[in-house]
């Protein structure tokens, strides 16, 4: 009782849900018995048509045409009444001045063809009968008239049938309803319960789904699924928020620092302690802009941005570009073989992963570290290979490195925004791609695989000398 | 130069202008976009620093307004939407350049000139000579009177950069989005190192005339090619 009035009262109305789908499933049920009975009744009329026409027809055939014919079908009939006392069927001549000449149906002449006539039977109650006239060529009138009992019960009991299809199905439909609404809310309250100890802060809660079947069990693993993805997902971002503090409190504490000691000592420091502070200001400005940059890659970017991209010249402009960088910082930078590969893709965003991958090398290596680049078309992949002969990432790390402010425990917190691979790894998944890190022994190899464009490619290894 | 600022935070707009006023140009300053369009019809002015998001009408639809009437002022827009989508805007927008917030006064007023000597100078045809030192586009090699060296392509590419802008203050972002044509800023010293082997070379055909300007950029003095 009390499941039921909770049912009423709930947010889902079930109680007017209950009577519209009551009301829909009786007017169904009564438009099925309406078209049934229409379809029987159809059916007698035809059988009482056919029967008509029959019987005018032996009638008229057995008085034969000619001279006489009335008469004979006057005396036909008179010989029929003798003989049949009780029948469904009646014959009616009328001479060319509509007087009634043979039978004993009182009736007024009906027009040709098939028409209904009212008619009493004896007594005072008028009956329905079905007749069919033909006009004969001496201008008298033959009508045969049936009445059929059984058309008659059918048409009599239409209204009570109606009625009762109508409130048997109503009763049922809103039983059906009822106990339907019922089941379903027993089966939502644990999802109910679940979602109220969510929103109240319960990340772990999941819908139990021992004592769910069918439709409800399998929407509940995949609520589940979802529930699982989103505590993931608020972990993530608790991570993310923790260590984006972290890293910008570092700068700002430093920067604080330096106003401070700023204000105390005198005007001649004053210049190289601006020239710091604004070195600090730098820092934090350009973690925000990495964190800009991957929001925006990881929200889509522009896609007017896409285009078909080759990699050989766009790696050849970067390895220009790098070169001099490595080799400040005491290595080298050669390019080895470079193949022919087209993809589609934002060549800015090709163009900053393998520059991020780069200055990794730069700045996350010591001094002397050397790097390769380079490009192969693999299995309709374009595979382009950064590689370092520096001491590579210990392997638990590489999974964690990928995510943003994560660095190898080997490099000290001061070194880069700790957004480089997180872009590369979010540039990569941005053109369907991937990237993979792996022990080079000594030194570490990055693996960024993207879909090429087709398959024209001219695997001409070239080995290139270096830069 | 004659600068019109479209400033609404007071803090910001005084920092603008007073930088601008100390390295010499001269700024009005207008702190709404109506008042813009008012100051722009009142008196011609070389460019126009815009925010993009002002109290009454906002910076995007203060360029549409002066366009429509054929203003072809240059106008650099200055914004704290940063994104490559919000430039991108900016730029089809109508803005001849845009700058996110922070930004450098220095950084702005190079650009400044950039935006508005290219607007004097879209007829003119662009020579890769300064003084006597020449660039060749076929051999991408530099030549100064009898002594030439080959370049890279990039080394190339920065060189003619600054020869197209001789005697005017280059950036690092300027480079960065005009020879490099990205959109992100490198954390390394992408600049110092290609700058260094550009200059190396520079020097051993015995002309540098590049001056690097600590914190800001650097410079081709053309009056060191002769």
């Amino acid at each position: 009782m009390r499941l039921t009035w909770r049912i009423f009262r709930g947010p889902a109305r079930l109680d007017r849900l209950a009577i519209q789908l009551g009301l829909a499933f009786a007017i169904a049920m009564v438009t099925v018995g309406m078209v049934g009975f229409s379809l029987a009744d159809n059916w007698v009329s035809s059988r009482i048509d056919t029967s008509l026409r029959y019987h005018t027809a032996k009638y008229l055939s057995e008085a034969g045409h000619g001279p006489g014919e009335d008469a004979r079908l006057q005396a036909k009939i008179l010989e029929w009444q003798h003989r049949k006392v009780l029948s469904e069927r009646t014959y009616v001549l009328f001479d060319r001045t509509s007087k009634r000449i043979a039978g004993r149906l009182d009736i007024t002449p009906p027009p040709p063809g098939f028409s209904d006539l009212r008619f009493t039977g004896g007594g005072h109650n008028y009956q329905i009968g079905r007749g069919l006239a033909t006009r004969l060529p001496s201008g008298s009138l033959f009508v045969v008239v049936q009445h059929s009992e059984a058309a008659m019960s059918l048409h009599a009991l239409l209204p009570i049938v109606v009625l009762i299809i109508s409130l048997a199905a109503l009763i049922l439909g809103l039983s059906a309803t009822l106990l339907f609404a019922h089941l379903t809310a027993k089966r939502l309250s644990e999802t109910q319960n679940t979602a109220a100890a969510i929103a109240a802060g319960d990340l772990s809660r999941r819908i139990p789904t021992d004592r769910l079947d069918g439709m409800f069990a399998v929407q509940a693993e995949s609520l589940n699924r979802m529930l699982d993805h989103m505590e993931e997902l608020v972990r993530a971002q608790q991570l993310f928020s923790s260590n984006l503090a972290h890293d910008l409190r570092t700068p700002l504490t430093r920067l604080r620092s330096l106003l401070e000691k700023a204000s105390r000592e005198g005007q001649s420091t004053f210049p190289s302690l601006m020239e710091r502070a604004d070195r600090e200001c730098a820092s934090i400005i350009s973690i925000f802009d990495a964190l800009l940059r991957l929001a925006e890659i990881e929200t889509g970017r522009h896609p007017t941005a896409m285009s078909a991209v080759s990699l050989r010249p766009l790696i050849e402009d970067i390895a220009d570009t790098m070169e001099p960088v490595i080799s400040d910082h005491g290595g080298t930078l050669r390019v080895r073989r470079l193949d022919d590969v087209s993809i589609t893709g934002d060549p800015d965003l090709i163009n900053q992963l393998l520059i991020n991958l780069l200055e990794n090398v730069a700045t996350h290596t010591p001094p002397g570290t050397s790097a390769t680049l380079s490009l192969e078309h693999d299995g309709g992949s374009a595979v382009i290979v950064v590689r370092d002969d520096g001491p590579g990432l210990a392997v638990g790390d590489f999974a964690r490195v990928t995510q943003p402010f994560e660095r190898g425990s080997a490099v000290s917190s001061g070194g880069g925004s700790g957004l480089g691979l997180a872009i590369a790894n979010a540039i990569a998944r941005f053109h369907r791609g991937s990237l993979d890190l792996t022990d080079a022994t000594p030194g570490l190899v990055v693996q960024v695989r993207i879909p090429a464009n087709d398959s024209a490619h001219h695997s001409d290894a070239a080995e290139q000398s270096a830069l | 130069m004659r600068l019109l600022v479209v400033e609404d935070d007071p803090i910001i707009a005084d920092h603008i202008v007073s930088g601008l006023i100390d390295i010499g140009h001269s700024a009005t300053l207008a702190r709404t976009g109506s008042e813009a369009i008012r100051a722009m019809a009142d008196q011609a002015h070389d460019a126009m620093i815009l925010d993009r998001m002002l109290p009454d009408i906002d910076g995007m639809s203060v360029i549409s307004h002066m366009r429509s009437r054929g203003d072809s002022t240059p106008v650099l827009m200055l914004s704290a939407l940063g994104s490559v989508k919000n430039r991108i805007e900016g730029l089809q927008g109508g803005a001849d350049d845009y700058l996110a917030k922070p930004f450098d006064v220095d950084e702005l007023a190079a650009r400044l000139i950039a935006i508005a000597r290219r607007g004097a100078a879209r007829t003119e045809q662009t020579s890769l000579e300064v003084g006597r030192l020449q660039l060749h586009p076929s051999s991408h090699s530099v030549a100064y009177r009898e002594a030439s060296a080959a370049l890279n392509r990039k080394q190339y590419s920065l060189l003619a950069y600054f020869m197209c802008n001789a005697d005017r203050l280059v950036t690092r972002a300027m480079l960065i989005e005009n020879v490099w044509s990205y959109s992100f800023s490198p954390s390394t010293n992408i600049i110092e190192s290609n700058m260094s082997r550009l200059r190396t070379a520079l020097q051993e055909i015995g002309c540098d005339p590049i001056e690097t300007q600590r914190g800001a950029g650097y410079i081709l003095r053309a009056e060191r090619c002769a």
